[in-house]
């Protein structure tokens, strides 16, 4: 990481082009707003970047370029929610499917060479030591970066082995262990002490306030374990049937006793309760365990359960049924006590809840009942702070309350990913994870040590053919259905081969390329328009500047002599190189402009 | 003057015909677009099994003329995908990057044949019968009084299952919970349907007994051109292997727009979909019954055909509830056979 030159300084880099550093508000907003997939990636993943390495089949630099952000990216490359995937420019009304961004990260794990070599500049030691809670993402992100930055890091994990959620919660025939042991080991490598098997807090050998004496910095990234009750009426009302009924159980320690090769059982007929991962989890393990018939009962409808398409059809693919519009109101127990099925309540669609989820209204008097004999529980978890020795201010929702520089109300103990915001995803804990260290880092040296700017290269022509817009999606080869029920560990993901990949890496638009026309050099002959596949070039009268000085909605003209200038349309490009290829006087430009993260001079 | 509003109704089955012919009488004035993915204009899905008798001729299952569409100014665009719809902006987006602006929308895009998703991967295997051409490639790789197996066998796999007994063919069903839907037959009255089947002439096999359908692939050299595998272990061999485990909505382009989906688009009583300007009827849609507490599918012809009509009565000013037309009950007849309302088709 070198220095980094004023703002807008040109630079020539070593092939000849030039090279400027940027954190203008103008550029750093036209990368927030015309890179969609890396500004939905919680750690903001250079996705453009690593899809184009690939394409160019660099794939150990796209596996480094992912790396940079995401430090266990072939873990992610198969478990990730796949938030950039959603708002993929390719996925956008008329211009098809979304490009298998995730199914490429893992792609440049897979393929890259067997001797790759990680390659990470480290910062002088600094003395300081930092204690970490909790070996889950966040927890292993912060480590990570904490080391890199030359901090001494010891990392607490109370279970046997570090991985939090990655190792107990998520079956190994989605995350194969031995990928989750080698990108552990690569993330805490760098001089890590992982203490497994030692709790924090109260009645164990390292009390937080004993943790505050010895380090310089504590941070809390115990995760979010402890399961919700399920809120049932009538007898059931405020009694959690997992306390009393043997085939009801939550659905995490499931899986996490499962994990820790302990022996779980299930009966023939299973209910799963609850829209996430989790609940389809419970549901795959439940039939590979010998379940006949296993049912996922979800409050609103497949549309908006906040799961991978490609997960729900592998789930059905393994005979797993989805049932929606219902709430779970009561059990039904036989005289031996055992689980007989489970009383619902039909629910209607109502409107959206903060954070884009779909409410479920019940209908009065709609109950029935689906006979089951097992009761899988994963509607969601929480945080357990009980077990805190010191007082901190905890929020409305009792998670731990951080302010801007991540640190609770305690000074010297930070907090960060699931611990503090309740369960999100791996790739929004690693996010978070990262900015916890980045906060600590600040607090501790007094300064900020690493900041993100744009950078802006020249590029001589188009990356892009036309021809690479009509590529269809490529799908995942998976396992047949038959064979990964008889184990529990077969991976159903096989991994695109190389050439798939190298198409589907094709797909991707390359939005961090940057069209712009020259209007003094512009002789308005109009070829470009003609040739445009999208009405992506614009005559325009005038262009609203945003707050941040970025350039905002186009005034189109109607009329010839209204014509103020002729405009790139970036939010419409598709950046297919038409335009470029066209012009006679070669005033259309292309810049790369992407966000680095570089040391401050 | 008022431009004449756009009425685009998405389907050209009993439902979307019989809404578009309401639209024209109700809003003279009105532009009708009628768009269907399928080549063939509204021809009559229940005589698919005549192709099986030796009848290729297209042009003698089509219901309407082409000047039928002339006539009343109905514009049909056929073999066109819609891909998605914005129901904000009321645009419709087609496959070949063209859109269209609606001022109502009537989906009546129907249902298609519905495929457990572990069996997906079988489908090469398989001969369907959603289509005409469908049926064609199913009858030309039938063998004169040849073998054909019917796997799960709703009453539309059944129905066509008589006309191969007329003619002389051997039909297996292997029976699975999809056995005669769309009818909803209890446990206990179960067996004496499955025995009329017997009795009817069909062999049947027992999916659950021989632990579910494992796999369909091609049928060893010497030996009938396919096999069904069985978890057990256990096969059996047919010269065609035919899905029939009821129909699946046709709405993927509606996923995104902004309409409540669940297994279907769900409606109002009168059709209505969450969206003011957009309707639903026929197989695509999911009804909510006051009576039943739950939203519910209905079919037949006779119900989707008063669907269409009634969802344009509403699209055009009325406000009147869904009644059902048909009865659902699965019959059994004074000889032991089993009848189906849903295949009286007239």
């Amino acid at each position: 990481m070198s220095a980094v030159p004023a703002p807008r300084d040109l630079i020539v880099s070593p092939t000849g082009e030039a090279v400027a550093y940027s954190d203008d508000p103008r550029d750093v907003g036209w990368v927030v707003k015309n890179i969609p997939c890396q500004s939905a990636c919680p750690a903001a993943t250079n996705i453009p970047a690593y899809i184009r390495a690939i394409a160019e089949g660099r794939h150990g630099d796209a596996y480094e370029i992912n790396r940079q952000a995401n430090v266990l990216p072939g873990v992610l490359g198969r478990i990730c929610s796949r938030q950039c995937e959603k708002a993929c420019r390719h996925g956008w009304p008329g211009n098809g499917e979304p490009v298998a961004i995730c199914n490429l990260k893992r792609s440049a794990s897979d393929l890259k060479n067997s001797g790759h070599r990680i390659t990470e500049e480290l910062f002088a030691p600094t003395g300081k030591r930092i204690a970490i809670v909790g070996a889950g993402p966040a927890g292993v992100a912060a480590a990570h970066d904490l080391s890199v930055l030359g901090h001494d890091v010891t990392l607490f994990e109370r279970e046997s082995q570090p991985g939090g959620m990655l190792r107990y919660g998520i079956p190994a025939f989605r995350l194969p262990r031995d990928i989750l042991e080698i990108e552990l080991h690569n993330a805490l490598r760098l001089g890590v002490e992982l203490r497994v098997g030692e709790g924090v807090g109260k009645n164990t050998s390292f009390p937080v306030a004993r943790l505050l004496r010895d380090y310089d910095a504590v941070l809390m990234s115990a995760g979010c374990m402890a399961p919700l009750p399920l809120p049932l009426n009538g007898e059931w009302k405020n009694r959690d049937p997992a306390d009393t009924c043997p085939d009801v159980e939550h659905g995490l320690p499931f899986l996490m006793a499962l994990h820790r090769d302990e022996k779980k059982t299930v009966r023939r007929r299973v209910a799963v309760v609850g829209a996430g991962f989790s609940a389809l989890d419970c549901a795959r393990v439940a039939a590979r365990l010998g379940a006949q018939e296993v049912v996922i009962h979800i409050r609103t409808a497949e549309e908006y359960i906040p799961v991978t398409k490609e997960e729900i059809f592998e789930a059905k693919r393994e005979g797993i049924r989805i049932r929606g519009l219902r709430t779970p109101v009561g059990i039904e127990l036989d005289a031996d006590g055992r689980l007989t099925g489970v009383r619902f309540v039909q629910n209607r669609l109502g409107g959206w809840r903060e954070g884009g989820r779909r409410l479920a209204i019940p209908i009065p008097g709609s109950e029935f009942f689906e006979p089951c004999d097992t009761l899988l529980i994963a509607i969601g978890q929480k945080t357990v702070n009980d077990f805190l020795d010191v007082p901190v201010e905890l929020d409305r929702w009792q998670n731990v309350r951080i302010g801007e520089n991540g640190m609770t109300s305690v000074r010297g103990l930070f907090a960060a990913g699931d611990y503090v915001t309740g369960p999100t995803t791996v790739i929004e804990a690693i996010g978070r994870g990262r900015q916890g260290a980045a906060q600590i880092d600040a607090w501790l040296m007094g300064e900020t040590r690493r900041r993100r700017l744009v950078r802006i290269e020249s590029v001589a022509e188009p990356l892009r053919e036309r021809a690479f817009d009509f590529i269809g999606r490529q799908e995942m080869p998976t396992a047949v259905p038959n064979e990964r029920l008889r184990s529990r560990t077969l991976e159903v993901d096989l991994g695109l081969p190389a050439q798939p990949c190298q198409e589907e890496s094709k797909r991707c638009y390359l939005c961090n390329l940057k069209y712009q026309i020259d209007v003094d050099r512009c002789i308005y002959c109009r070829a470009c328009i003609e040739v445009a596949p999208r009405a992506c070039i614009k005559l325009v009268e005038s262009v609203d500047i945003e707050a941040d000085g970025s350039c905002g909605k186009l005034r189109e003209a109607k009329e010839w002599n209204k014509v103020g200038a002729i405009w790139i349309d970036n939010n419409e490009c598709i950046r297919c190189g038409a335009c470029f290829k066209v012009c006679p006087v070669k005033c259309i430009s292309i810049t790369r402009n992407e966000f680095v993260e570089v040391d401050q001079p | 003057m008022n431009a004449p509003r756009h009425h685009v109704v998405v389907g050209s089955g009993v439902a979307g015909n019989q809404a578009a012919e309401t639209l024209r009488s109700r809003d003279p004035e009105s532009r009708v677009t009628m768009i269907t993915v399928s080549k063939l204009p509204f021809f009559n899905r229940y005589d698919l099994p005549r192709v099986f008798r030796g009848e290729r001729d297209w042009r003698k299952f089509i219901i309407y003329p082409a000047e039928y569409y002339l006539d009343n100014r109905i514009s049909l665009r056929r073999a066109t995908q819609v891909v998605s719809v914005d129901s904000a902006r009321r645009t419709l987006f087609l496959a070949h990057n063209e859109t269209l602006h609606f001022d109502t929308l009537l989906v009546a895009s129907g249902a298609s044949p519905y495929m457990p998703a572990e069996l997906v991967e079988y489908r090469p295997q398989m001969h369907g019968f959603g289509s005409f051409r469908d049926a064609i490639a199913a009858a030309d790789a039938l063998p004169k009084d040849g073998h054909v197996i019917l796997l799960g066998g709703d009453t539309i796999g059944l129905d066509l299952g008589r006309t191969l007994l007329d003619i002389g063919c051997r039909v297996t069903v292997v029976i699975e919970k999809h056995t005669f839907w769309p009818h909803e037959v209890s446990a206990d009255e179960r067996p004496r349907y499955i025995q009329a089947l017997t009795d009817m002439g069909f062999e049947v096999v027992d999916a659950a007994a021989r632990g579910q359908i494992a796999a369909v692939r091609a049928g060893e050299p010497g030996l009938a051109a396919r096999r069904v595998l069985f978890r057990d272990g256990s096969e059996i061999h047919g010269d065609i292997v035919m899905p029939f485990f009821g129909v699946a909505p046709a709405l993927d382009f509606m996923l995104g727009s902004g309409v409540d989906i669940e297994r279907g688009l769900l409606v109002q009583p009168n059709l209505r979909t969450t969206n003011d300007a957009i309707y639903a009827a026929g197989d695509v849609c999911q009804i909510w019954s006051d009576a039943d507490k739950r939203y519910r599918f209905y079919y037949g012809w006779k119900n989707v055909r008063a669907m269409g009509e009634l969802a344009a009565h509403n699209v055009t000013g009325a406000d009147e509830p869904w009644v059902p037309t048909q009865d659902e009950g699965l019959q059994l007849t004074a000889d032991g056979r089993i009848h189906s309302p849903f295949w009286e088709y007239a």
